[in-house]
């Protein structure tokens, strides 16, 4: 049996296994026991998430629609189409005309020929991909206060700290090993503090559990900092020697007394005082935050607020202090750090700045606009307003994960030609003019960068199938026949380039990868990697307090829609299940959707447990079996979002955060009826 | 009782290559696990147990069992027996145990013909335990830390040789056969292996009582620690994919074309899909799953098994768990509780 160690291709924890091949086919998992983060241990993803790969489902040539059906087609047919379309695209309507989405899901080095295919060969900016719906507002909000966008900590530093406080993240089902590393905390002492409208594994396990209304986050940080300088518990010297705005900030909170953050958070005011004075009595404090925190019209101000907090009490900069948006797929954190973004080239390098785009049009020996380009939202509105007349998409589903799906699906039929890479025939890749057969993880080499900013190697351990093509193969091939030429011989090839134009990624190549990788920054080809980032001083220099004043969510529950829907994971299956859902361990847990209802509210409406439920907002309704449950606050529904059939996206709203643009996945107003 | 030159291991390991496939523990960089010799650097002299037990080769995580075509009117079936001849040296007396206990499950009331065929293939070289790690707790099962049985020749760690015990005609034979590496063992040899075994059973850091477990299981399905433990569960599956006993599995039918493949894998009764195919998981929740673990192979297995405990003592379990749900504290609450 043919041994191939590699890197998950799940969430962001970046655990590393071997894969066992016999005949050509994977057929055994095992964890790496001395990998950093996994050290012999997996979540059930892990172990048993790989089906998929060998699933009969799996694209293995290229397909072109002709009226409502596919038809198989040679590579060169289907370039030769693309080719066309594009270049009538162009001509007609300008570069601009085109939008393309990466993927989190595909390596640094297919993220980073993506933004170099859409800036360098179709002339656009307008590249995004899915951390615009995750973390785009980690991004904006973690640059402007600290300077970098990124996990502060290494994930073996949370074992370490004292306090550790959760809020809006799942830790224990999202990030399973993170979630180990917490619970390790707890068993050494450390006190857990859980904000989250669900009362989630964590939540059992934590010493403060506080259930606030969704979208109620700033109210209820501002209030516990509130309390901090209220009762001189605050970190003068911290204050003094790293930060600046901090009397903006005390003049901004002192407004929260805990009666009004109670008020408005429906958390009760001894448990907003016990959580502020928990989190100031310690030193070595550490903020989990993820999508509870992000997904929102006020996304940039929680996480600015988060750090806020951190800095108010000088837990950031020092081993097992930090901020840490915990990032939910394989390699999100690297689509944004190689640039799959619409305003940065790769290591967060500005489009806008003249000479950065001067060093990249030298590498890449063309001109590069400058205007930023269109995010997710903007692409697909943009789209209906015949703006964007064609778009290529690379190992992304937005027909469900995107917010108000009869909208993307009314956008995307708009356009005049779509090509979609993927491993299966998604709801997207239906409604696609070309599909392209891209690979697994398992069939190619490349790197992930997992949220610990950890550059891995995922290593090829079987042959791609049938006629299907590595992701940065099929990217390199495409842009030769448009006419700008890709010649690459290996994806380390690419990495070697990376490393020459980004600065964060400056000293990375192959060869020092191969111990369980690096993290970034690494600037050079002697300098060790960053284990936790702003150590002396902030990567802007000062950490910016940056107060936000607390604003409701876009959309709040009325008399005819008077439930707030969130939506989330679960620990089974990712993100739209084109993957997991094929898996027959993970499929058999979860085969379907469910609506998680408080038990009181399911009582008063008549609602049994498992019984179908209609929930409807303004952009649409679904039909699912609700789980009626004491861990979910009243007046609150939660439905996982990755269930095509009972699709949570077709009842959120594209309300989104002015700055970031990510959509309020967590919270609409939607109103529940019987089945 | 022989002994073999350990610069002799690699060259008798080897000379059986023609007829055999070998497999051993192997440096995976600091990894320890079983694989292909020759492929990764052979590991001798590590302590305590490769991270996964030799299992796999007997009762693969994934195994097609067999291809099947109906026609209009009749069927195609061609089954996919493994009949590899093996050779696995430097399985560990918990893991020789595990098999052991493997071929009652699989081979003896109810014939399993793909582990069969597998079985019959293969033949098991031990390899002793001198020390034993954190999480070992053979000894107190009886298990280890050297073994007495299960296999086919055994191996004790000497220093510069391996004393070589011989279990069956099968592992006779393979000395035999390059019979020019081996020479007889001296009475001194043998005694240092009998201290070496009193030694080993003093490095134990873990165990647990048997006989008092025994006595008091049943009385336990009330106890708290179910409800208590479990609710730290991410059901990763963890402790049952490393289990050297575990032996649940799950079929899949994977249809391709006319084809379909009927494929088993290794289950987890800690899932809530666990025998669904009897339409549900009769223990509705975690709590009443993980009591099962630990009453299957405390009290089910040794009810039906004449005794025996279906669990060999090697702790894999207690690492693998990244919630740090530990049998061993289990068990003594069980005990004292």
């Amino acid at each position: 049996m043919k041994k191939v160690l590699t890197t998950c291709e799940f969430c962001g924890c970046g655990c590393n296994f071997y894969l066992g091949v016999e005949g050509g086919e994977i057929v055994a998992v095992y964890p790496s026991i001395s990998h950093p983060i996994s050290q012999g241990r997996l979540c059930i993803k892990g172990w048993q998430g790989h089906e998929y790969i060998h699933s009969p489902e799996r694209l293995i040539a290229p397909l072109i629609k002709k009226g409502n059906r596919f038809r198989e087609a040679s590579w060169n047919e289907a370039y030769q189409l693309i080719v066309d379309k594009f270049n009538q695209t162009i001509t007609r309507y300008g570069n601009d005309s085109i939008a393309v989405l990466s993927s989190a899901k595909c390596t640094n080095e297919e993220n980073y020929l993506m933004q170099k295919f859409a800036r360098a060969c179709l002339g656009t900016n307008n590249i995004d991909h899915c951390a615009r719906l995750c973390h785009a507002s980690t991004l904006i909000g973690l640059v402007t206060t600290f300077g970098s966008g990124a996990m502060t900590n290494s994930i073996n530093e949370i074992e370490g700290a004292d306090v550790i406080l959760i809020i809006g993240s799942n830790t224990t089902e999202q990030h399973p090993l993170i979630g180990d590393r917490v619970l390790r905390a707890i068993r050494k002492g450390a006190k857990v503090i859980v904000v989250d409208p669900r009362q989630t594994q964590v939540a059992k396990l934590c010493s403060l559990y506080l259930m606030p209304k969704p979208g109620s986050d700033v109210a209820l940080l501002n209030g516990m900092m509130n309390i901090i300088i209220t009762e001189g518990l605050e970190d003068k010297e911290f204050i003094a020697e790293r930060t600046e705005g901090f009397e903006e900030l005390k003049k901004t909170v002192a407004s929260y007394t805990p009666e009004r953050s109670a008020g408005i958070t429906g958390v009760p005011k001894e448990s907003i005082i016990e959580a502020a004075r928990i989190y100031a009595g310690s030193k070595k404090n550490i903020i989990i935050y993820s999508m509870g925190i992000t997904q929102h019209t006020t996304g940039v101000d929680n996480v600015m607020s988060c750090a806020n907090l951190a800095m108010l009490t000088g837990n950031v900069g020092k081993q097992f202090t930090g901020v840490d948006p915990l990032r939910g797929q394989n390699n999100v954190q690297g689509a944004c750090d190689v640039g799959a973004l619409p305003n940065v080239f790769s290591g967060y390098q500005a489009v806008t700045d003249e000479k950065i785009r001067n060093k990249f049009e030298k590498a890449w020996g063309v001109n590069l606009p400058s205007q930023s380009g269109l995010t997710v939202v903007e692409m697909l509105d943009s789209a209906l307003k015949g703006k964007v007349k064609a778009m290529y998409i690379m190992g992304e589903n937005p027909m469900v994960s995107d917010p108000d799906l009869n909208h993307v699906e009314e956008a995307l039929k708009t356009l005049d030609f779509l090509v979609v890479q993927d491993i299966f025939l998604t709801e997207t890749a239906s409604l696609a003019d070309v599909v392209l057969p891209g690979v697994s993880f398992a069939e190619k080499d490349g790197t992930f960068t997992s949220t610990e900013r950890r550059i891995q190697r995922v290593r090829k351990a079987i042959k791609p199938l049938g006629d299907s093509k590595p992701d940065w193969k099929i990217i390199s091939e495409l842009s030769s026949h448009i006419g700008y030429p890709m010649d690459y011989e290996s994806p380390r090839e690419i990495m070697d380039e990376i490393a020459r134009l980004t600065p964060i990624y400056g000293g990375i190549s192959y060869q020092r990868l191969e111990n369980f990788g690096l993290q970034w920054p690494c600037p050079t080809p002697d300098h060790p990697g960053t284990p936790y980032l702003h150590k002396g001083s902030f990567s802007r220099g000062l950490g910016k307090f940056s107060p936000a004043s607390y604003k409701t969510p876009a959309e709040l529950p009325d008399v005819d829609y008077p439930f707030i829907l969130t939506t989330g994971r679960i620990s089974f299956h990712f993100h739209t299940g084109t993957m997991t859902r094929k898996d027959w361990a993970l499929d058999r847990e979860y085969p379907k959707g469910y609506a998680e209802v408080n038990s009181e509210d399911a009582k008063e409406l008549g609602l049994r447990n498992g019984q179908t439920a209609k929930v409807i907002s303004r952009r649409g309704e679904i039909s699912l079996p609700i789980r009626s449950t004491e861990t979910i606050r009243k007046g609150v529904v939660f439905i996982p979002f990755h269930f095509a059939e009972a699709a949570a996206n077709k009842l959120t709203a594209a309300n989104v955060d002015p700055v970031a643009k990510i959509p309020e996945y967590k919270v609409c107003a939607v109103r529940l009826e019987k089945g | 009782m022989k002994i073999l030159n350990k610069s002799n291991l690699v060259p008798f390991l080897e000379g059986l290559g023609p007829e055999f496939e070998v497999v051993a523990p192997l440096y995976e960089g600091q990894d320890i696990l079983f694989g292909d010799l020759g492929s990764s650097p052979l590991a001798t002299d590590f302590i305590g147990k490769p991270r996964l037990s030799p299992k796999k080769y007997l009762f693969p995580q994934r195994e097609r069992l067999f291809t099947f075509n109906v026609c209009l009117e009749s069927i195609e079936i061609e089954a996919h027996f493994n009949e590899t001849k093996r050779v696995i040296w430097g399985v560990r007396p918990c893991d020789l145990y595990g098999l052991k206990f493997l071929d009652l499950v699989y081979l003896k009331d109810y014939i399993d013909p793909y582990y069969q065929a597998r079985r019959a293939n293969t033949l098991l070289l031990g390899l002793n335990c001198n020390e034993t790690e954190e999480s070992c707790f053979c000894s107190s099962l009886g298990t280890g830390p050297f073994a007495k049985e299960a296999f086919d020749l055994i191996f004790t760690d000497l220093g510069d040789v391996f004393l070589v015990e011989m279990g069956s005609k099968a592992g006779k034979k393979l000395i035999e056969k390059q019979a020019n590496l081996f020479t007889n063992a001296t009475t001194l040899e043998q005694v240092q292996g009998k201290l070496l075994e009193e030694k080993s059973k003093k490095t134990f850091k873990t165990s647990i009582d048997l006989g008092k477990i025994k006595a008091k299981i049943a009385a336990a399905s009330g106890n708290p620690i179910w409800a208590e433990e479990a609710v730290k569960c991410i059901l990763c599956g963890g402790c049952n994919w490393v289990c050297p006993t575990c032996q649940c599995f799950n079929v899949e039918d994977i249809k391709a074309g006319h084809k379909t493949q009927r494929v088993r894998y290794w289950d987890s009764c800690q899932l809530g899909g666990f025998t669904q195919m009897a339409a549900m998981n009769s223990r509705a929740t975690q709590a009443e799953r993980l009591r099962q673990r630990i009453y299957h192979k405390f009290s089910y297995n040794p009810d039906k098994y004449g005794g025996k405990i279906g669990c060999t003592g090697c702790g894999r379990c207690i690492d693998v768990c990244p919630v740090g749900i530990d049998i061993t504290d289990i068990l003594w609450r069980v005990a004292n509780e």
